[in-house]
């Protein structure tokens, strides 16, 4: 049995361990919060900015703008947003996994360190990679979407995918893949953009809008990127959102284990002082008796 | 209900900055300002950096918005745009210190290298400042 110094330390030590994660929990739930709070305040947004785009394009015969219309797929082009830091459980691991199912001519744009590192590491086609800070601006997703519209627009990927962790709840996320470009689909992308934010019972208004303006096409442009620039602005929030309850998570589980290990350390302790103590009076005795 | 009633709707991406029944609403466009009242024929235009006149009750609101798109739909005006504000909880130093600062960015951004798309966007925050304190001097 080890000695009651030895045990002393390690319980000190399993303490300190176990502040440190707690202090990460605590930090984790609030920016949890948070990023829930701006994902949900943009949903509005999203939601009005679809259905103008729905009723625009009804309004046309045909819709001739490049980002409406599918094109034979050669490149996926896919975004991959994982997190800059580690400690949150499978969060990773589980959106990586993803991947295995996607053929090799996809090209990749990641998100984050892990993924950066992922991709790298198999050897996938990986066009860029961005870091975002905690809580980023619309303003700072700008660059990211320009450059997977460039791309786009240059033909070098022939649809805009995104490879995210979905919050379901504080427990919950799933890895899920979405597609935003091309918009040729609109009606089941306002559906499935209504379902996200639960309303699935959503009717899009069908009626027809004066439309007032002269440039067409490029009104068209303009509010697809628009769209896809709010569109990434929302799915970076929501990872962010999952990868910091993912995080709180697995620091309870963390803190909730260095407390049993306290528990068993101190027991440990308290019978070897007891066993010290014990041993030492039957010295004593023992030297008494033979006196 | 009054008859000439109809919602109005302002989103921006961070948050909804108005939502409410109001009598009627002059709206700046591409096409010059429009007064929308309750049966107004559905449109869908560009939306101008400038002041959103709001009338409801007898009272006038204004509000200073940036550039987007403004739907009128099922009595109902929505208007998407990249930033609004309620010029009542504005204040004056603080615009004039805005407009400073936007217009400095704008000539920093011009005389050094940059792209064309971030010199855009700071042209829309430029005017969006000015959009401000026009709104601001309207409400007082």
């Amino acid at each position: 049995m080890a000695n009651t110094r030895d045990i002393r330390i390690r319980i000190k030590g399993v303490k300190n361990t176990r502040q440190i994660t707690r202090a990460m929990q605590m930090v984790a739930t609030s920016k949890m919060k948070k990023a829930q709070e701006a994902a949900k305040s943009g949903r509005p947004y999203a939601l009005l900015l679809a259905d103008v785009i729905v009723s625009i394009a009804d309004e046309f015969e045909e819709v001739t703008q490049s980002y409406y219309v599918e094109r034979p797929i050669k490149h996926r082009g896919i975004l991959v947003i994982g997190t800059d830091k580690g400690l949150c459980g499978a969060l990773n691991s589980n959106l990586f996994r993803e991947l295995n199912e996607v053929d090799s001519s996809a090209k990749f744009v990641s998100v984050g360190k892990r993924a950066t590192q992922y991709l790298s590491r198999t050897r996938k086609d990986l066009l860029a990679d961005f870091s975002l800070p905690d809580k980023p601006t619309f303003s700072e997703i700008r660059k990211l979407v320009e450059f997977l519209l460039n791309s786009y627009d240059e033909g070098r990927i022939d649809t805009i995918e995104v490879l995210f962790t979905s919050f379901i709840n504080t427990l919950r996320q799933e890895p899920e893949l979405i597609r935003l470009f091309p918009l040729n689909d609109l009606d089941s992308m306002t559906n499935k953009l209504h379902e996200r934010f639960g309303q699935p019972d959503h009717v899009a208004p069908k009626d027809t809008r004066e439309i007032l303006f002269e440039d067409r096409d490029a009104v068209l442009s303009e509010i697809a990127s628009l769209y896809l620039k709010q569109e990434v602005f929302q799915l970076v929030l929501e990872a962010q959102a999952s990868e910091h309850s993912a995080r709180m998570v697995a620091m309870k589980t963390a803190t909730d284990n260095a407390g049993n290990l306290i528990d068993d350390l101190t027991l440990q302790y308290n019978r070897a002082r007891q066993a010290a103590i014990t041993q030492e009076i039957l010295e004593i005795s023992a030297a008494s008796f033979s006196e | 209900m009054a008859e000439t009633e109809i919602r109005l709707e302002i989103v921006t991406p961070d948050s909804t900055v108005y939502s409410e029944i109001v009598d009627h609403v002059i709206v700046p466009t591409a096409n010059g300002k429009i007064d929308l009242w309750q049966h107004h024929a559905p449109l869908i235009d560009r939306l101008e950096p400038s002041d959103i006149k709001v009338l409801k009750e007898g009272k006038v609101e204004y509000l200073a918005v940036g550039a987007g798109f403004v739907e009128v739909y099922a009595e109902k005006v929505s208007i998407i745009t990249d930033q609004a504000i309620l010029v009542d909880e504005d204040n004056y130093e603080e615009i004039e210190e805005a407009i400073k600062r936007a217009e400095v960015a704008l000539e920093e951004a011009k005389s050094s290298n940059i792209d064309e798309a971030q010199l855009q966007l700071l042209e829309a925050a430029a005017k969006f400042e000015h959009a401000r304190k026009i709104a601001k001097g309207k409400s007082s």
